[in-house]
């Protein structure tokens, strides 16, 4: 909200509390998961729950982790509040990876102007590749789930074509091109860490998003057009600017992801499907923080904590690593179904409480 | 005599705390017609859905024929006898009016579906109850007042012992309400129990036998409908005496308006409407009459620029609107109260501040260089709540947080916070309580007073009655007829213009028109 709500608050408490049940009840499923499949049940879920506070590294991975899931984060938050679903921040990621790299590999890449230079082209490799489905849709009526989920193969499939035939280093047959001079990558803040700009960036994002939508009046505009379509028309706001520029601005943060992931000092160069699917993650990221970007770093903690601790779980546990992908599955369908199944009044019973309030749309 | 249904003191809390009811009683005898009055947010509809079973009540009883009952779904309480017609009808259109009334419980010929049967079966069905039918047509093909008839011959199917009609007579032209009576009359006559959920305080007196006020989530009083008239049950409803009566222009100015041979047509190419001709003088306001669908709601759309014109012209002050945009129009003086403030007059989801600049964001005063200005824009939001008397939390809470009355008054406050030159109206009370009403109704006079052209459509005529200055009625995408407003004309004359009953020779037309 633009101006402050007295019941803002209880709102920011009701949604904690209900992503924090969400989190207890998949952790649950997730410990019985781990009963039936690992030898020392109790070790792995220390591990789960621990790991990632374990060491200065572990830590790093996590923080890595989170920058990377807020740009995501607020990359899909700014299309659903635009009520537009473009799925195309996968594909915004390896564009904007792909240029970043090129800047870095390229003569600029050795000087002072590499890092902030490949951001710019990162970002607006990302904004052109959002503003395609976008215009698609204002101007032909194509839908943009389906053409951002397309151009999110090409531009994956584009970019390990290049990297195979063209920028990995001749004749080593490797999926990825040489280390960037250390101008172009981004520097650690605890060194031997992977705790680098990233983060700043990922918390710089945040702010400007939370600006762009709350304070300027395009972001008035977005979220009224998300809001309610048909109003937005009848108070003579043109939709179809909106929805495309909201695009092409959420592709830029796409763009700029791809940037963070290449210049991080988790790659330092461009590898074949960089992004481990992590892109796709933001919809979780969005949907658990309603669309609000101030929101979006918190959920990105959190989840990005049960992400690492799962990751680490499965590299140094006899846990299969295909079950914490079922854990993983757990905590998005807890939080995105919004307990508005029949569950809840049963909870609610087990506490002796009365169901709870939930939908007060419903009043009438 | 025992009652038939009983509701005691029933309480209902939504999620979310909106308290429905707190305390409802109701009482319905078997034969009767039992009229449920009170102002929206009253708790009439809760009541309904709970005796219906669509909502289930935190705390009371209810007893059909003295037994205790409990509904977990509408389906055990059409088991029960129990049958309830929408306001929002639930048909499939595609399918024929037999198929419609038969759906879910169909005759059966072995595991074939028996359609003489059925046909033979709603046939009966509405000859008995007086509710002239043909089984056969689709029902979109069918006008509204039919449409309703087919809804309440599925409740009849199914042995609905009790029918409890959620303001039926909304939709309906004046005789339309008629032939509607007829029926409940029919219905009674036959032992069948009618609980009528209504607004419109003379039709309530004219048909039912027992009235039950609510107010606030309570019950108010039951009383027979022959000891009450429409000032006492107006004052039980809303707890003070109210006066729903204004006062006409003092004088009208120039043409503000003009609508030259204008024809409108849908996306399919059907038109809508063809050959409008009117003027709007400043300072009047012209009511445009007629049953819904015939025109007049997508003559405002055209003019406010949300519907393309297919050929002629509209003036506003010797300007074409025709090739402005929306924002173009509203610079030049245009307003608009559209039909439905859910679906278009507000975005809920944002703040009150929000929706009350929402039109303005060229406005140097809430947006310079692109950055909002939240004080200006809360200043605004406050000055505009205190205007127009707007219950809410604040200027921060979300519009849908709001009473219907009050999101109403959202709408006209954003559009009257200017005075505008060019108003545009269409229904500006539906489902607005009797005390939102009277406010609405006096900022738009205030807006005509202003020098406001005002066009106003409306599916209530007694509110046209009360507003208009002139009146043209619309039948079939045409206007047929033109009246200036005087207290010899009658809702039943407007009616039969709507339906198409009777004609205006030209020059009296012609005469009016200007």
């Amino acid at each position: 909200m633009s101006t402050t709500s007295p019941s803002r608050w209880k709102a920011v408490r009701r949604e904690a509390g209900r992503a924090l049940t969400a989190v207890v009840i998949a952790l649950a499923v997730a410990l019985i998961v781990i009963l039936c499949t690992s030898a020392d049940p109790g070790a792995a879920f220390r591990t789960l729950l621990t790991a990632p506070l374990s060491s200065n590294r572990t830590m790093g991975l996590w923080i890595d982790d989170v920058a990377k899931l807020t740009l995501t984060g607020l990359a899909f938050s700014l299309v659903f509040q635009a009520r537009q679903f473009s799925m195309g921040v996968q594909g915004q990621v390896y564009m904007g990876g792909l240029f970043a790299a090129l800047i870095a590999m390229s003569p600029i890449g050795t000087t002072p102007l590499a890092i902030p230079v490949a951001m710019l082209a990162a970002m607006c490799a990302g904004a052109v590749y959002g503003f395609i489905p976008g215009y698609a849709k204002a101007r032909f009526g194509a839908s943009e789930i389906v053409s951002s989920l397309m151009l999110n193969y090409i531009a994956i499939l584009v970019v390990n074509y290049l990297i195979r035939a063209h920028l990995a280093p001749a004749g080593t047959g490797q999926l990825m091109t040489a280390k960037f001079p250390d101008t172009a990558i981004f520097p650690a803040i605890i060194p031997g860490t992977r705790f680098d700009l990233g983060i700043i960036i990922a918390l710089v994002a945040t702010f400007a998003v939370w600006f762009l939508l709350y304070r300027t009046s395009w972001g008035l505009k977005l979220r009224l057009v998300g809001h309610n379509p048909k109003f937005a028309e009848y108070a003579g706001i043109r939709s179809s600017f909106i929805m495309v520029s909201a695009m092409t601005v959420a592709g830029a943060f796409g763009g700029l992801l791809g940037s963070v992931f290449v210049q991080g000092r988790a790659f330092g160069n461009l590898a074949q499907s960089f992004d481990g699917n992590l892109a796709f993650e933001g919809i979780l990221i969005a949907i658990v923080a309603r669309s609000r970007p101030l929101a979006v770093p918190f959920v990105a903690l959190a989840y990005g904590y049960l992400r690492q601790g799962a990751q680490l779980m499965g590299i140094r546990t006899d846990v299969p690593t295909e079950m914490i992908s079922v854990v993983q599955a757990i905590i998005i369908l807890l939080v995105a179904s919004s307990f508005s199944l029949p569950g809840k009044k049963f909870f609610m019973g087990l506490l002796g409480k009365k169901p709870a309030p939930a939908t007060p749309e419903a009043a009438k | 005599m025992a009652p038939l249904l009983e509701a005691l003191s029933i309480g209902k809390t939504y999620p979310g705390g909106t308290v429905a009811n707190d305390g409802a009683n109701l009482s319905v005898s078997a034969g009767e017609v039992h009229a449920v009055v009170g102002e929206n947010g009253a708790g009439k509809s809760t009541l309904m859905k709970i005796l219906f079973g669509i909502e289930q009540p935190d705390r009371g009883e209810i007893r059909l024929d003295g037994k205790p009952v409990n509904f977990a779904n509408p389906r055990e309480a059409i088991d029960q006898g129990i049958g309830m017609v929408f306001q929002h009808f639930s048909l499939v259109p595609s399918f024929s009016v037999y198929e419609n009334v038969v759906l879910g419980s169909e005759p059966r010929n072995g595991i074939r579906f028996d359609r003489n049967e059925a046909i033979a079966r709603v046939r009966e069905l509405s000859e008995k109850f007086r509710l002239a039918v043909d089984p056969l047509p689709p029902v979109g093909q069918l006008p509204v007042g039919q449409q309703q008839r087919v809804e309440i011959l599925k409740a009849l199917y199914r042995d609905a012992k009790i029918l409890i009609l959620d303001e039926p007579t909304a939709v309906l032209a004046p005789q339309e309400v008629e032939e509607l009576f007829v029926a409940v009359r029919a219905l009674v006559a036959q032992g069948r129990t009618v609980i009528f959920i209504a607004h419109k305080l003379p039709e309530v007196l004219e048909i039912s036998d027992r009235i039950t006020v609510m107010r606030g989530g309570k019950t108010v009083g039951s009383v027979n409908a022959r000891d009450v008239t429409e000032d006492s049950l107006a004052t039980m409803m809303v707890g003070r005496e109210i006066a729903l009566r204004v006062d006409r222009t003092k004088g009208r100015g120039d043409v503000a308006c003009e609508v030259k041979a204008l024809k409108l047509t849908a996306e399919s190419g059907a038109t809508i409407a063809q050959d409008l001709n009117l003027k709007v003088h400043a300072g009047e306001i012209l009511g445009l009459v007629g049953v819904e669908g015939n025109g007049q709601a997508e003559l405002l759309e055209a003019i406010a620029g949300l519907r393309p014109i297919a050929d002629g012209v509209v003036y506003l002050n010797g300007t074409s609107l025709s090739p402005l945009s929306v924002l173009e129009r509203r610079e030049q003086g245009l307003a608009s109260i559209p039909e439905d403030r859910i679906a278009r007059g507000l975005a809920t989801g944002a703040t009150i501040a929000e929706n009350l600049i929402a039109t303005r964001l060229a406005d140097k005063r809430f947006v310079r260089n692109g950055l909002l200005d939240l004080k200006a824009m809360k200043a605004n939001a406050l000055s505009l709540i205190e205007r127009f008397s707007i219950r809410s939390g604040g200027p921060g809470y979300a519009v849908g947080t709001l009473s219907g009355g009050n999101m109403q008054k959202v709408v006209v406050a954003r559009e009257l916070s200017e005075q505008p030159k060019l108003l545009l109206v269409n229904q500006p009370t539906r489902g607005v309580d009797l005390g939102a009403t009277q406010f609405i109704w006096k900022s738009l006079t205030d807006a005509r007073d202003g020098g406001a052209a005002v066009l106003l459509s409306s599916a209530d005529l007694s509110e046209l009655l009360a507003l208009s200055d002139r009146l043209v009625v619309f039948y079939r995408g045409k206007i047929v007829a033109a009246f200036v407003n005087s207290d010899d004309l009658t809702a039943e004359t407007l009616g039969t213009y709507m339906l198409g009953l009777s004609s205006q020779d030209p020059e009296t037309m012609r005469a009016a028109l200007q």
